[in-house]
Formats: structure tokens, C-alpha cells, sequence
């Protein structure tokens, strides 16, 4: 499941399940070639929500989670951050991240 | 039709045999003699200050060529040996001149013919300073290679540009046993990291062998004893790069063996402070040592030299700040003794003394591995470095030195090298000096080359028994220096066909597609597009804004490859290679090897939402 949440919303979903956070800005045009990307990895793999979140509009999750740029990916499990990539990609690379931690 | 500019460029090597028998062809249709020799300047495109001069003689003769110095001390001389068909180099040229070249014959006649060479264009180090004398330096060559825009070049004790290339090869210029030399191709593969492969040259610039590499080349390389070459390359299906060697076979260029550096290291570990998960080690040099078999690896982003056995790429020790690195790695690492002693930071060009010392060019970039305790650049120093290494007790002693004292002036956070010409005689090349105002720059220069605050130099010292024998001053960056004399006792212009060597990789292609079908329209002339095919790959190259979604697709019969192409302006944390860093960052450069691909392929670009034909075909 791919899903756009804002502040409030992420706290909600994140602590749930495997969570992938997506720092994206709709300005970026590696962040558009990773939603195509995300939507590859999310038929792949189950038991991972991948949740986007704006970086021009949350500022207070960049603060909270350390993310000074985009595309910034985060691997949560159980609430906990536990792997983290910087920049553009490619689907083998996530699937791999994700694995380690199903 | 198409909107996107198409055009095929033959190898350098084909063009240059194309001149070459073509020079041939019209020394053998005249009677050219001593008096009236035919004479060719630049004759293979790219060595300005290079000639070549034919005629016959009666009789099988040697021959001086004789470049006269502006100041008798300047003039550059080689005997050639006796023939009766002479082609000979003529090296050491000054730029927009009236060149005096003298010939003689052994023990006979002579003539001075004037070469009037051109200025150079565009770009070449501007001198600042030189300071040697001509009868130490004597007809020997300071070369510098580049780093950012400005072009491999040669200076002589005067401070006179002798020799350059107006073609942008990088990275080490090393001479060969046959007196060639060797340098990246200028065919750039991908900012900043890696060129094709190898051009080995002569100094008129003649290719004589081009090296083609599946990874490519990047930074540094070492003639082995059988004449084969060891090499840094990339692993192109890697998510990382700059940790992979390889050894080619000289004759074929086939690679006979491959190191990937993450079978005797882990990434991650020692971190640097430029270090990034894609660019872990960043090896800028290796060194083979007969003495030990072994290969010594400098990786700028783990501040380590490592040492691996050359048969069992095994490790056999680390030269570094241990701190930071885990604890399965510290045996591997020394312990300092003596008085006097600093570890060496982002060090570039190892070397092993034959007396085993190891050397460095200790850039000093972070100078700790803790980022809270990380230098500014204005408060830091760079220097030569020279350790003695006891790999029985595992300690390391300093026992040369030289720059710290010079402090934020000679700072380089990037490229450089140190020479070791023999006991206490070494030359110390600190190439990537950058001030921004009155203080050393903490980004890189090449990025903000319209900054008027920002201002780049180079300085180069050779120092013998502890005296200062040279210091060459110029503006600009230079990758490294050599000291090299122009001619050599060996063949300095072989004729025939330049042969190209090696292959190609398969260019990594992006796994995901964007699912989109063709909208009929062919990409918009404002993109500014153009494809330049070669043998062996085509090149892109395009303007987009920043935030644009591009990628190049080859598509037939149902059959497709993608290559994303960012529009992202990054941020570098390594530059070593900046000469082809483009000013307008909207322009965009992506090649494509041939290799791994069959068939006639519509070549289409995705532009945000839409995907354009070129109307060019690429057929493999």
C-alpha cells in the first residue's frame, strides 16, 4: 500500500507495521522517478506500508526524524527507524532493505 | 526528422591513421630533403606544440633536432638514430612563435627552419610563478594534469609552456617503460567519476593503443614488469563505485583479473568525512610493491592506505587513524612512535619506497575521524608524508614531512601527489588549493566558477636534502604533477594504425520503466538535444530544467531499455575529475555503451509526462 500522509497521519500509520517513509518534494525529479519506483517495490513485497510525505510541507517530521534532503528514505519497524537511504533508488536495492527487516 | 542533432565521430585513433598515412602519402609523392623538408604541425590533432619533420638523405644518417630556447638554456635537443627516411617529432614548441628548429645531420650539414605555432586556446594553466634554475631543471618537464577545466600541460624551468594537449584526458600522467605515456581516455563515461578507459600515447599525441574497459578508468594506474597494466575501474551492476581493479593484458587489452575492494573490506567502515554510501572508498591511487607482492590501495573516504597481498587479495594492514574502524580491523592497523607524527586525512597517490617506506600526499580534508571534531579547512594544512612501517610489532614512525608548516596555503582538500625521485629528493604537488576571500574555500571552486570571491591555484615543490630545488605556481587545479623529460631513448613516433583494445561494458540500465506510450511528437528543440554516436557507444546530451522527469529509452519490438537521467543539481562530495563539470547545470550528459545491446533501436526520450521520439535510430 502506497499512501500520502501529512504529520499527523504518519504518526498514526507509522508505528504499525514495516513502514517505508518516502521524503519526497514534487519539485525533484529523482523523488518522481522513485514513486514509479515505490509502486515496482509495493507489488513485490508485502507486509510494508510505503508512506510519502511531503518535504515542502512537514517540517516538522524533517526536524523529528533528522532529514535534511530529498528523496530520503526511511525504514520503520515497529516505530523504530532502522535503515535509512539517501537519494534515487533502484528497485533491487529496496526490496534488499525491506527483506532484511520481514 | 528530427530535432535532436545526430552525429557519428570516428575514434581519435582512426582519425590520426587517416592523417598520418595522408602525411605519409604526400612526404613520399615529394623530394623532400634536408633543405626543403616537409614539415607538419600538430600532425594528430591534439599536441599543439608538436611537429613532425620528414625528408630523405642519400645516405643512412643520424639526425639532431634541435628546438632553439628563447634563452639558450631553454633549448630542447634529440639525436635520432641513423636512416635514410627521417619522420621525426619535433617536441618542445613555444606557443605562438617563431619557432627556431635547427637540423643536423651527424657530423654534417645543418638547417634552421622556423615552425610558427599558434597560440594556445582557451584552456591552459596561467603561470604565476616559477622558481628553479635551468641547470637543475635542465630539459626536464614539469607536467600538470588536469582537474578542472584547464588541460594537460608542461612547463620548463622558465616557466614557459613547452608541450600541451588541447583534449581533456585526466587524471595520472605516467610514462611507460617503452617511453609512451599513459592517460585516461577523453571519452567521459559519467561525472565525475570515469572515463572509457586508457590512451597511450606519444608526446605529438599519437594514440598508439586505446584501452577500452568493460568498468572503465578512473584516477590511477602501474606499468607491471610483463608490461601488463593494473588499473583502477568501476563494477558497472554495482550500487557502488571507485572500489574495483583490474588487470589488463597490454597486447589485448582483455582483463585478466578483477579486485572488488568490498572482498577484503566492509562499507561503512572508517568513515571519512566526504565519505557517501555509493562512493565508500574512493580509491584515487594504487602502488604494486615487487618486494612484498602486494598492492597498496589509497581510499580518500576511508582515510586509510590498505595493503593487500597481490596473489590472495588478502588483507595484510591498514595505514590510518584506527579510530572509529571496528574492533576485527585494528589488528590490522599500526601504532605511532617517535616524537613527531600526524595520520594522514583523505590522502591521495600512495607509493612504496624501495626501501618499503610508504608515501602519501596527506590532504588532510576533516582531519579527524569525528565529525564533531572535524578541521575548517582555513585552520588545516597539507603536506608530503613519508611513514616507515614495522609490520612485525605493528608500529609506524613519520619520518619526512613536508607542507604542514606552510598551513591553509598549500591546503588541498582534493587530488594531488608526492614523487619519491630517491633518498631525501622528493617533489610534493599540492594541485587543489582554493581560497574563498583571503581564507581556504571549505566547497569546491569548479562549482561556483563565477564567484569572483572564489580563486583556485596549484603549487608544486621538488625538495632535495631538505632544500627547495623548484616551486612551480599556477592558477587552476591540477590533478597531479610529473616530472618528465619530452624525449625519450626509445622510439618516439611509431607509425602505423593506432590500435584500439578492449571492450566496452554493458551500461547499467534502470530497472523500472516509466509506463508510458509515445505521443507522436518529436522532443521539442528547445531541449537543445544531440547524439553523438561512436564505434562502441552514443552520448546524449540535453538541457533540462531541475525537477524534470527524463528518461532515454531504446525501444523496438516490444523490447525495452531505460536510463534515467537526473536533472538533480548534486552536490559533490568528491571532484577529482571537475574538468567536465558543466557550467550550466541544466545540461545533461548520458552515454550509452553498445555493448550488450542487438538490433535497430528507436531512440525516445520521456520528458515529465510525455514521451517524444527523436526521430533517430540507433542500430547495434
Amino acid at each position: 500500500m502506497i499512501k500520502e500522509v501529512n504529520t499527523e497521519e504518519f504518526h498514526d500509520l507509522m508505528p504499525q507495521t514495516l513502514t517505508l517513509a518516502d521524503f519526497y518534494s514534487p519539485t525533484c525529479g529523482p523523488c518522481k522517478m522513485l514513486s514509479f519506483v515505490l509502486a515496482d517495490v509495493d507489488k513485490s513485497c508485502e507486509g510494508v506500508q510505503i508512506l510519502k510525505i511531503n518535504f515542502d510541507t512537514n517540517p516538522a517530521l524533517l526536524e523529528e526524524y533528522g532529514v535534511s534532503g530529498y528523496p530520503t528514505l526511511i525504514l520503520f519497524q515497529n516505530g523504530q527507524e532502522v535503515s535509512r537511504k539517501s537519494g534515487l533508488q533502484q528497485k533491487p536495492a529496496l526490496i534488499k532493505m525491506i527483506q532484511e527487516y520481514q | 526528422m528530427s530535432t535532436v542533432q545526430y552525429s557519428f565521430e570516428e575514434s581519435l585513433a582512426a582519425r590520426q591513421a587517416k592523417a598520418e598515412q595522408a602525411m605519409l602519402a604526400e612526404f613520399e609523392a615529394g623530394r623532400y630533403t634536408l633543405e626543403h623538408p616537409l614539415i607538419k604541425i600538430n600532425p594528430y590533432f591534439i599536441s599543439p606544440l608538436s611537429a613532425v619533420i620528414l625528408f630523405e638523405t642519400g645516405k643512412e644518417v643520424a639526425v639532431t633536432v634541435t628546438v632553439k630556447g628563447k634563452e639558450p638554456e631553454g633549448t630542447i635537443s634529440h639525436t635520432f638514430p641513423p636512416a635514410k627516411r627521417h619522420i621525426l617529432p619535433v617536441l618542445g614548441l613555444y606557443p605562438d612563435y617563431d619557432n627556431q628548429v635547427e637540423v643536423r645531420l651527424y657530423r654534417g650539414e645543418a638547417v634552421t627552419v622556423t615552425v610558427r605555432t599558434a597560440p594556445l586556446e582557451g584552456n591552459y594553466p596561467k603561470l604565476i610563478s616559477m622558481e628553479t634554475t635551468a641547470s637543475y631543471l635542465k630539459d626536464q618537464m614539469i607536467f600538470l594534469s588536469p582537474s578542472m577545466s584547464e588541460l594537460a600541460t608542461a612547463f620548463d624551468y622558465k616557466g614557459d609552456i613547452r608541450w600541451h594537449l588541447n583534449v581533456p584526458t585526466v587524471f595520472d600522467i605516467a610514462r611507460l617503460r617503452n617511453g609512451n605515456i599513459l592517460m585516461s581516455t577523453d571519452r567521459l563515461v559519467r561525472i565525475p567519476y570515469y572515463l572509457s578507459g586508457l590512451y597511450e600515447l606519444t608526446l605529438t599525441g599519437k594514440v598508439v593503443r586505446e584501452y577500452s574497459m568493460p568498468g572503465g578508468y578512473h584516477h590511477d594506474k602501474i606499468e607491471m614488469e610483463d608490461g601488463n597494466l593494473l588499473v583502477l575501474s568501476e563494477d558497472l551492476e554495482s550500487d557502488t563505485v571507485e572500489d574495483t581493479m583490474v588487470l589488463l593484458d597490454r597486447n589485448t587489452g582483455e582483463t585478466l583479473r578483477t579486485w572488488d575492494f568490498k572482498d577484503f573490506l566492509t562499507p561503512g567502515e572508517g568513515k571519512s568525512g566526504s565519505w557517501s554510501a555509493e562512493d565508500w572508498f574512493h580509491c584515487n591511487a594504487l602502488w604494486y610493491d615487487k618486494n612484498t607482492n602486494s598492492v597498496t590501495l589509497s581510499g580518500r573516504h576511508i582515510d586509510a592506505m590498505v595493503n593487500i597481498d597481490y596473489d590472495t587479495g588478502k588483507l595484510n594492514w591498514i595505514i590510518g587513524d584506527p579510530e572509529t574502524w571496528p574492533e576485527d580491523k585494528q589488528k590490522y592497523f599500526f601504532r605511532p612512535v617517535g616524537e613527531e607524527f600526524d595520520w594522514q586525512y583523505e590522502q591521495h597517490a600512495c607509493l612504496v619506497t624501495p626501501d618499503g617506506d610508504v608515501m602519501c600526499f596527506d590532504n588532510g580534508h576533516w582531519r579527524s575521524k569525528h565529525p564533531e571534531h572535524y578541521w575548517k579547512n582555513k585552520d588545516n594544512f597539507s603536506r608530503g608524508v613519508r611513514y616507515r612501517i614495522n609490520t612485525g610489532d605493528m608500529t609506524i614512525r613519520q619520518v619526512w614531512q613536508y607542507g604542514k608548516e606552510r598551513g591553509q596555503h598549500f591546503f588541498s582538500k582534493y587530488i594531488c601527489n608526492v614523487e619519491y625521485y630517491g633518498e631525501d629528493h622528493y617533489m610534493v604537488h599540492s594541485g587543489g588549493i582554493q581560497y574563498e576571500g583571503e581564507n581556504a574555500m571549505e566547497g569546491f571552486a569548479v562549482m561556483a566558477a563565477d564567484d569572483p570571491t572564489i580563486r583556485s591555484k596549484s603549487i608544486t615543490v621538488e625538495l632535495c636534502q631538505g632544500e627547495k630545488m623548484m616551486e612551480l605556481q599556477v592558477e587552476g587545479n591540477y590533478y597531479r604533477a610529473e616530472k618528465l623529460r619530452l624525449y625519450h631513448d626509445g622510439d618516439n613516433l611509431p607509425l602505423g594504425p593506432g590500435q584500439r583494445l578492449g571492450q566496452m561494458g554493458h551500461t547499467r540500465e534502470f530497472d523500472t520503466l516509466i509506463p508510458m506510450e509515445p505521443c507522436g511528437e518529436l522532443l521539442p528543440e528547445r531541449y537543445e538535444a544531440s547524439v553523438t554516436e561512436e564505434e562502441d557507444r552514443f552520448v546524449f546530451k540535453a538541457v533540462f530544467e531541475g525537477g524534470q522527469l527524463v528518461m532515454l529509452m531504446l525501444e523496438r519490438d516490444g523490447e525495452e531499455h531505460g536510463y534515467y537521467i537526473s536533472t538533480a543539481r548534486t552536490p559533490f562530495n568528491a571532484l577529482c575529475c571537475g574538468t567536465f563539470i558543466e557550467k550550466d547545470a541544466r545540461k545533461v550528459n548520458l552515454s550509452v555503451n553498445k555493448a550488450g545491446l542487438s538490433g535497430t533501436f528507436d531512440l525516445r526520450v520521456i520528458v515529465d509526462d510525455k514521451k517524444y521520439d527523436t526521430g533517430i535510430q540507433i542500430t547495434v
